[in-house]
């Protein structure tokens, strides 16, 4: 089968974390960037999976 | 500082022609292919995204939503982190079938015309909110920095601008097929212009207006309020809905599909997205806040939807140029792609089913008028919708229109993808209650607050404010009810077989399985002349020549699986030029296959087998192990040292492995596809006759190829239909070249019989030689004793013949020890010289005193073997030909590398040999001379000297109408390195 069983345990992991995602980046206060650093951190993995491995043979 | 409208016009202009000049040079091919192609401009050109909404409106939203403004930067983002299971199949989609939009793909896969119409109305209705929000920006911000009154004649100027340059960037020529390099690389430029000029304006906050991070941090101590209101609206629960219609509007939305998939130069490009984008567009979003602080801190004298022109206005300069090149990139990058896209929709999905092409007609111009036309037609439209509806909202309103307009295609867009059940009565109703509820309920209440929409909605149970505050709900709603419409009517209607088979081809994890059915038409002049009716003669043959092209077939092609792939081909091409469902429709009708009942269907096993190609990095687990194993006996099939022809029930060609292509000289890529009666002469002939017999075993046939003869052994087996029963069987046949059996059969029995020849001429020599050594004695005996003249003549011609019967002998003596296997050691033997030694041993025959000899081979002419026997080979060769001409025709000797061996070519101008004694030259007793001059042992005692030094002797004679022979011989050579 294709489809790519770590994004589908991301999307999973990324839905049933949101509430706590979204608690911690509300309680920021003066730390307002938050949010972009989980995003970072997204991207970073995103740049990781596209370098680590052939993705579908594009 | 306060700019005049000529110089804001002045700066649009030069920007747009800036934008052009890049496309025109692009086109030209003056920029390096690598660059065109390079990941980075395919990331950049996605930034079309961005439009005006991400530089004025999504400040304006963060002003009133807070960090619901994030949604739209990380809806976005979240598709292309998804790319590999999103995006990827998509794009395989649209670049295998030529797909360039939504309706297209929405057209292909439910098998609909109506589906891909009616995507194109509710996408158009959709989108139209969206390109009024640009052009409503663009006029905004010129009347915001010139102060004047009116930005609705600013806007329609704008709007003319934007139809004159959307069609120089993308309607030049007539069909969306070719990819614009040039204008995605002038979007990409425009990208990277909005990126910096936004980027610009938030550092000119950060230290125009702040001094910096630092007194950043230290004013949001100072007013908590900001920050607060950021957080509180994340408490509201809209945030879910919002991210999903941002992540659905980054796929479906006109622009956004146009660049992501049709325009898309480098497939792996979208990996390199994958992560790139989301990393544009976070450098943007966190210009967001910044802005809006320093707007806030600098009290800018704007609305918030424009706090990026604020900042300069306040901090003076040009500052606010660079706000305005911003949203200038943004808006114009938006308008153009979209209303290309748009347009080519309009035109595949409404213009061209309603009304017949006509024959004769230039079908290209036509389509580029058409096109033209369209584009305009529809900046109007999103103008007018500005001009009596948008003009009184803001930019927020307007676009949240649209980004919820653009949920309605999700279940559909699943339903393509992920779930081949879904069919299209699932997928009208579901469109249609889900446009009709976003019309009714957020549409009109935003437009007509007049209207009393609201109760309508507190009576479904939804809490209901005025404007777009609440659009969440509707947004919910409105999907809701499509999706569930959409599965519930899927289910519970039946699907037609064509859709079924676009369902399967469009479904990410599922394989289509082709049947060989075949075409009525079975030629390429057959294609031409079906075509010419609906395209007329110049469009038919244009698009029949470019779609053998695309294949790399020849004209002459006649293959039915050939003809199946120029039939898919062209419905892909024509896919491309008049939309999926037009396309389809003209190949079912003008180039329609057999009816089913007149033809066995077996399945398109080499189809089948390019596509599992195709999918090989896909497969995983059990999947990639089946493939692993298909691939080790399709190696062990196409490396088996015999030839094997798979034959389909109706004798196509399925299967020609290495070994045939060898031993016929016919590749596999030419005879796939084709019936086996079509192969050229004699193997056509010869294997239909064979495939045909009732006998499954033929031994040692033999086939004239090229004027030799080969020896064939031949076997077939039937095979029963593989997969599901309605396929019929077919036949393998394998074909084993025994030729060369054939010739080392020969080559032992003449070697034997050299053997048996060689031992009973030692035999009879040695019977022989006694008595006549006797009768020599005694004949010169009797010479001695006699006086008498008579009897001295007669004892002297005894002992003549008794010389010449001993001669005779020492010959067969001589013949006989060459079959027994010498131990003698070979040595390097120069050829030059033995050649000379022969020539000069033959010059003291007084017959051969005048002849001339010409020794050619060079000095460096070595091999290895027996200088004795060598200098008897060539006596003998010399010798013959010697005899067989005249003094005056020269005998020439020529010597050259042949790696591992040395070629010797013996010629000489005499009268050849016939073909009757050339057959059999060799041969002990075999000779052209008359008789009592040759006894026919000399060239069998070659053949045998040259036998044992491991070389070869060939004869070419005649060698012209005069006659002439050449002896070629191959010895092993010598290398002096060696």
């Amino acid at each position: 089968m294709y489809t790519d069983r770590l994004l589908i345990i991301f999307i999973l992991g990324t839905y049933l974390l949101s509430p706590a995602i979204i608690d911690w980046w509300s309680e920021g206060g003066r730390a307002w960037y938050r949010p972009y650093l989980i995003w970072l951190g997204l991207i970073a993995l995103s740049y990781w999976i596209a370098k680590s491995k052939d993705v579908d043979g594009l | 500082m306060v700019y005049s409208v000529s110089e804001l016009i002045a700066i649009a202009g030069g920007y747009l022609l800036f934008l052009f000049l890049v496309a025109w040079i692009t086109e030209r091919g003056w920029l390096p292919a690598r660059l065109v192609r390079h990941p980075a401009v395919y990331v950049f050109s996605l930034g079309v995204y961005a439009s005006a909404w991400a530089v004025y409106g999504s400040v304006g939203y963060a002003y009133q939503y807070g960090y619901n403004f994030l949604s739209y930067f990380l809806g976005i983002s979240g598709v292309f982190l998804l790319a590999p299971i999103l995006l990827a199949p998509i794009l395989r989609l649209t670049a295998t079938y030529q797909l360039s939009s939504l309706a297209d793909l929405f057209a292909f896969r439910y098998r609909s015309r109506l589906a891909g119409a009616l995507t194109t109305i509710i996408m158009l209705i959709g989108v139209l909110p969206l390109l009024a929000l640009q052009l409503k920006a663009v006029g905004e911000s010129i009347q915001i920095l010139t102060g004047t009154d009116d930005p609705r004649s600013l806007a329609g100027g704008f709007c003319i601008m934007m139809v004159i340059f959307a069609i120089l960037f993308g309607a030049r020529h007539a069909t969306a097929r070719e990819k614009h390099e040039g204008l995605v690389v002038a979007i990409a430029t425009e990208s990277l212009i909005k990126l910096l000029a936004f980027g610009a304006v938030a550092l000119l906050g950060l230290y125009g207006v702040f001094d910096g991070p630092g007194d950043l941090g230290e004013w949001l101590d100072e007013h908590p309020e900001m920050l607060a209101r950021l957080y509180y609206p994340l408490q509201d629960g809209t945030w879910h809905s919002m991210i999903m219609a941002f992540f659905v509007s980054a796929v479906v939305l006109p622009h956004m599909f146009y660049m992501a998939f049709t325009e898309n130069l480098n497939p792996r490009a979208l990996i390199t997205a994958s992560w790139a984008l989301p990393l544009m567009f976070l450098v943007m979003a966190l210009c967001v806040p910044v802005i809006l602080w320093a707007a806030a801190a600098s009290n800018a004298p704007t609305p918030p939807d424009y706090y990026a022109l604020g900042i300069g206005m306040v901090t003076g300069g040009h500052g606010a140029v660079l706000g305005y090149i911003a949203g200038l990139a943004g808006a114009s990058g938006m308008l153009i792609v979209a209303t290309l896209a748009l347009s080519g929709m309009c035109l595949n999905h409404l213009i061209l089913p309603a009304s017949p092409l006509h024959q004769g007609q230039n079908l290209y111009r036509n389509l580029l008028w058409t096109r033209r036309t369209l584009i305009a037609a529809i900046l109007a439209l999103a103008y007018l919708f500005y001009r009596f509806t948008g003009a009184n909202h803001t930019l927020v309103e307007l676009g949240v229109l649209s980004f919820v307009a653009t949920l309605q295609f999700v279940p559909g867009l699943i339903g393509a993808l992920f779930w081949p059940t879904g069919n299209r009565n699932g997928l009208f109703a579901g469109l249609i209650i889900g446009f009709l509820l976003w019309l009714l309920l957020l549409v009109l209440p935003i437009t007509y607050p007049s209207l009393q929409i609201p109760q309508l909605m507190e009576l479904a149970g939804m809490r209901y404010q005025h404007g777009a505050s609440q659009w969440h709900h509707v947004a919910i709603a409105s999907v809701s009810a499509n999706a569930l419409l959409f599965a519930i009517i899927s289910i519970v209607t039946p699907m037609s077989r064509a859709e079924k088979n676009a369902a399967e081809a469009c479904a990410v994890d599922s394989l289509r399985r082709p049947y060989r059915w075949e075409l009525e038409a079975k030629s390429v002049d057959d294609f031409i002349d079906a075509l010419t009716m609906p395209l007329g003669p110049i469009t038919a043959t244009r698009e029949v020549e470019m779609a053998l092209r695309d294949l790399r077939l020849p004209r002459t092609e006649t293959r039915p699986y050939a003809l199946r792939r120029l039939r898919d081909q062209l419905e892909t091409n024509l896919s491309g030029l008049l939309g999926p469902s037009v396309s389809h429709q003209l190949m079912d009708d003008h180039l329609p296959y057999l009816p089913k009942e007149e033809q066995g269907t077996s399945e398109d096993i080499q189809f089948i087998e390019s596509r599992l190609e195709q999918y090989r990095d896909r497969l995983s687990g059990l999947a990639a192990e089946l493939d692993g194993l298909r691939r080790f006996h399709r190696q062990t099939l196409l490396e088996l040292p015999m030839g094997v022809v798979s034959l389909g029930a109706d004798d196509e060609i399925i299967g020609w492995n290495q070994a045939m292509e060898a031993l016929t000289g016919i590749t596999s890529a030419d005879t796939i596809g084709s019936r086996l009666a079509d192969l050229d002469d004699p193997w056509g002939e010869f294997l239909t006759r064979f495939s045909r017999d009732a006998n499954a075993h033929q031994p040692q046939q033999s086939l004239e190829v090229g004027g030799q003869t080969r020896w064939l052994s031949l076997h077939k087996s039937l095979v029963m239909g593989v997969g599901t029963a309605e396929q019929a069987g077919g036949q393998v046949l394998v074909i084993e070249d025994i030729t060369e059996l054939r010739h080392m059969e020969a080559h032992l029995a003449h070697n034997e019989r050299l053997a048996s020849i060689g031992r009973l001429a030692a035999g009879v020599a040695h019977e022989i030689g006694n008595p006549v050594t006797a009768i020599a004695c005694l004949a010169q005996n009797l010479d001695g004793d006699s006086d008498a003249r008579e009897q001295m003549e007669s004892s002297q011609q005894i002992l003549e013949q008794t010389r010449r019967i001993t001669r005779i002998v020492e010959s067969l003596v001589t013949f006989s020890h060459s079959g027994s296997v010498r131990q003698t050691e070979h040595v390097p033997v120069s050829i030059r010289d033995t050649v000379d030694e022969a020539i000069s041993l033959l010059l003291l025959d007084p017959d051969h005193r005048q002849q001339r000899f010409d020794n050619q081979c060079p000095a460096d002419s070595w091999v290895q073997g027996d200088p004795q026997r060598l200098l008897q080979v060539f006596i003998n060769l010399l010798g013959n030909a010697a005899d067989a001409c005249q003094p005056s025709q020269p005998i020439t000797i020529h010597c050259q590398s042949v790696d591992p061996y040395l070629e010797i070519r013996v010629e000489d101008l005499g009268h050849g040999i016939p073909a009757n004694v050339r057959d059999a030259l060799f041969e002990p007793f075999v000779t052209s001379k008359s008789p009592g001059r040759g006894t026919g042992l000399g060239l069998a005692l070659v053949y045998s000297i040259i036998e044992e030094h491991f070389g070869s002797i060939n004869v070419e004679s005649p060698l012209n109408d005069d006659g002439g022979t050449r002896f070629i011989i191959r010895l092993p050579i010598h290398n002096a390195a060696s």
